[in-house]
């Protein structure tokens, strides 16, 4: 009951943010320089007329709060409106590009914890012993280097030099194999695979450095805790102080983390898509800006932005549902 | 605790340091004492004396960088730490002293378990008071996970936790710091162990909440019999509870006593500096006399007597000689041991020596009262004049148990 209630109050809380998303993507696109009506006619020679007809078969001569209000309008109804250079709908073209990116992500937030929570806890045993050096070092380059240049670096070694993995596409696994030409279902399942390791290393590098660090200092500092403490005292074994009594406590900062860095894998989706071209939402995102899509553009930011919104409940929540002393905007 | 048979605990020059980059900090310095069965031993002394780090040692927890480096620790029997010269002269650790794994498995809850100081954070906040219950009576006592669920809730109702079967499921924020404190309580009784260590239990709790623990423990301690040491800077609360003090000093043990010798034939200045500087319910003086100075740090401690620099009795000859503890009076057949050159087992060094610098006129002031009696310039400050005072004043509510 308490939790129902505790998500319907972040879910509201979420509206304003998502308005504040839409005015400022709103404004920034037609303030960009460039005009969308010449783009779209690719340089031919019209008359003015023409350019007149054009704007205002798509609204484009009305003032800027009125084409918001009624952009908002339709997007409530569930219509994110038209892409004019691909003559689609932009909820089409979301639809059949979300999920290569969904899977992306996913599968490089899967990549940094498996990775990031072990090595942090290895790191925080052996602290200032050379296995925590190199993991800090390690830590080091993976938050600053950009997952285009790993993605990069990663297609010269292992697709270009040494021709282990593909480098360019991805494999969907809810298609039938004989879209693909595979001979059953466990080749699909390995195909996946075999497309996703790359583009999800690069990805998901960051968030594993970050991770691995943030792991690495809680570990240390729940290890100090009286709790431990008293555990050791109470002669209960090292093994379990570290599995139970200080890693079920280090992990709520973890949870956080991985909410708030969901911006950062979305961005460096964006861009890994574009090294690995995967057909994804930030592909079409880029290709989107490049022909000011002012639809598309908009249609886009309003999902990202919802799904980091929805992230960021969902961290909220299970940070409620894991601390038991997150009370849900209640009395004690 | 009048049969004086094989004590429970004997600790006999226990030294632990820690290695830091500043250099070595000799946190205990060689103390030895005893805890008998059934009695209450106190370990008193400023923040910084060694206390906690003493207690520890007792169950071989001393964090890194610190190390227990030499002396004895004997528990029933058993080795719990003990060195032995090797064959090419270095010390190394006795044939018999416990694994680490023993002292895990035999020692720690079931045998000597601990109430530490925070009970704010000494319970894991991601667990349920019960489990954590559970878990360490489950560890300690052979018992299945429900047989253990019951002992803990009998154990909080025991320990005067309201509604225990609906406590025992809730989180520790949810309980006050007096009641988190009792949950402590009964885990370390629930344990079933035969010494309990007490590392300042009362210190983070408001006086009332204070008093009641303290009532709690002394009502528990008649009836399961256990052994407590307790660590704690408040003489107020040795008074009340203790049964033999040991007064801590830069690592050092300086006094040693049975709780009403100590506190009315105080035989080290520093006791009396500490009995000074606090309200007393039998002694009405117009201002608190506060320990000059601070303590020195354990990584360079003073040479000769390490209390010479603010103790008011210092003389020449206390800048020279480090006196180990000496047994300097006996009361009720136990001994009463003080680490002070002013008694007469140590010689006569002290009487022939010159009165340092600054402290002439209050070491000349006591010195005519009569060499011997340490007790005069307590009394001289005393409004009440006599200083006739009978011991249960010290006790909260005229305690009779003796």
């Amino acid at each position: 009951m308490g939790l129902l209630r505790y998500t319907a109050g972040r879910v509201v809380q979420a509206i304003p943010v998502l308005i504040g998303i839409t005015v400022i993507t709103f404004i920034l696109a037609n303030l960009a320089p460039g005009d969308p009506v010449r783009l779209m006619l690719q340089g031919q020679e019209v008359n003015q007329e023409v350019i007149a007809r054009i704007e205002r078969q798509y609204g484009l001569h009305r003032p800027l709060h009125e084409r918001y209000l009624t952009y908002m309008g339709n997007v409530l109804q569930g219509d994110l409106g038209h892409s004019i250079h691909r003559d689609r709908p932009v909820t089409a073209l979301l639809a059949q590009r979300a999920g290569p990116t969904l899977m992306l992500v996913l599968s490089a937030y899967a990549f940094a914890l498996a990775t990031a929570i072990p090595l942090g806890i290895i790191a925080a045993t052996r602290r200032n012993e050379p296995t925590d050096h190199v993991s800090r070092i390690v830590a080091l380059i993976g938050v600053s280097t950009p997952s285009f240049w790993i993605g990069i670096v990663l297609i010269l070694i292992f697709a270009i030099q040494l021709g282990w993995l593909p480098s360019s596409g991805l494999v969907y696994p809810w298609r039938s194999p004989d879209q693909y030409g595979y001979s059953g279902y466990p080749e699909l399942a390995y195909q996946t695979i075999r497309h996703l390791l790359l583009p999800m290393i690069a990805l998901g590098t960051l968030q594993m450095a970050t991770l691995m660090r943030v792991e690495r200092t809680q570990m240390i500092e729940s290890l100090q805790g009286e709790y431990v403490k008293l555990a050791r005292a109470y002669g209960v074994p090292e093994r379990t102080i570290l599995r139970k009594h200080a890693f079920q406590v280090a992990q709520l900062p973890i949870i956080t983390i991985i909410g708030l860095n969901l911006s950062t894998a979305l961005g460096g989706a964006v861009l890994t898509e574009y090294v690995f071209n995967i057909n994804g939402i930030g592909r079409l995102f880029l290709e989107a800006i490049q022909s000011l899509d002012y639809q598309l553009i908009m249609g886009i930011t309003i999902v990202i932005g919802t799904m980091f919104v929805v992230g960021v409940i969902i961290t909220d929540i299970s940070y409620a549902y894991i601390d038991p002393r997150v009370t849900y905007g209640e009395h004690d | 605790m009048s049969s004086r048979s094989d004590p429970l605990l004997r600790v006999e020059n226990l030294k632990t340091q820690f290695f830091t980059d500043a250099g070595t900090v000799r946190a205990v310095d060689g103390i030895s004492f005893e805890v008998y069965e059934g009695e209450i031993v106190g370990l008193v002394g400023e923040s910084g004396a060694g206390k906690s780090v003493a207690s520890m040692s007792l169950l071989r927890l001393v964090d890194s960088p610190g190390q227990i480096v030499d002396g004895e620790i004997t528990y029933k029997g058993e080795t719990i730490f003990g060195l032995e010269e090797g064959p090419d002269g270095d010390l190394r650790e006795r044939e018999d002293m416990l694994t680490n794994e023993e002292v895990r498995t035999r020692i720690r809850g079931n045998e000597i378990a601990v109430i530490f100081q925070d009970p704010m954070e000494s319970l894991n906040p991601v667990f349920t008071v019960g489990s954590q219950l559970r878990e360490f009576i489950e560890l300690n006592r052979d018992l299945s996970s429900d047989e253990a669920r019951r002992e803990a809730v009998d154990m909080l109702r025991e320990v005067g936790i309201p509604d225990p079967a609906e406590r025992y499921e809730e989180y520790p924020h949810q309980f006050s710091g007096g009641m988190r404190q009792r949950v402590l309580i009964a885990m370390a009784l629930a344990c079933e162990p035969n010494l309990i260590i007490a590392d300042e239990p009362t210190t983070a709790l408001d006086v009332t909440v204070e008093g009641q623990i303290i009532d709690l423990v002394d009502d528990l301690q008649a009836k399961y019999g256990t052994s407590f040491i307790w660590v704690t800077h408040d003489m107020g609360v040795v008074a009340e509870i203790c049964d033999r003090v040991n007064v801590m000093y830069l690592g050092e043990i300086v006094e040693q006593a049975p709780v009403d010798e100590l506190f009315y034939d105080t035989k080290h200045p520093y006791t009396e500096a500490l009995l000074n500087s606090m309200p007393r319910p039998d002694r009405t003086v117009a201002e608190l006399d506060p320990i000059r100075g601070v303590m020195p740090e354990a990584i360079n401690p003073p040479a000769g007597c390490r209390f010479h620099p603010r103790c008011p009795d210092a003389r020449e000859a206390c800048k020279r000689i480090h006196p180990e503890n000496r047994e300097v009076a006996r009361a009720d057949g136990q001994p009463h041991r003080a680490a002070c050159i002013k008694h007469d087992v140590f010689g006569d060094e002290y009487e022939e020596s010159v009165p340092l610098e600054g402290r002439a006129q209050e070491t000349a002031a006591s010195a005519t009262d009569g060499g011997e009696s340490e007790g005069s310039g307590v009394e001289s400050r005393s409004q009440s004049g006599n200083g006739s005072t009978s011991k249960t004043d010290w006790r909260r509510g005229g305690d009779d148990r003796e």
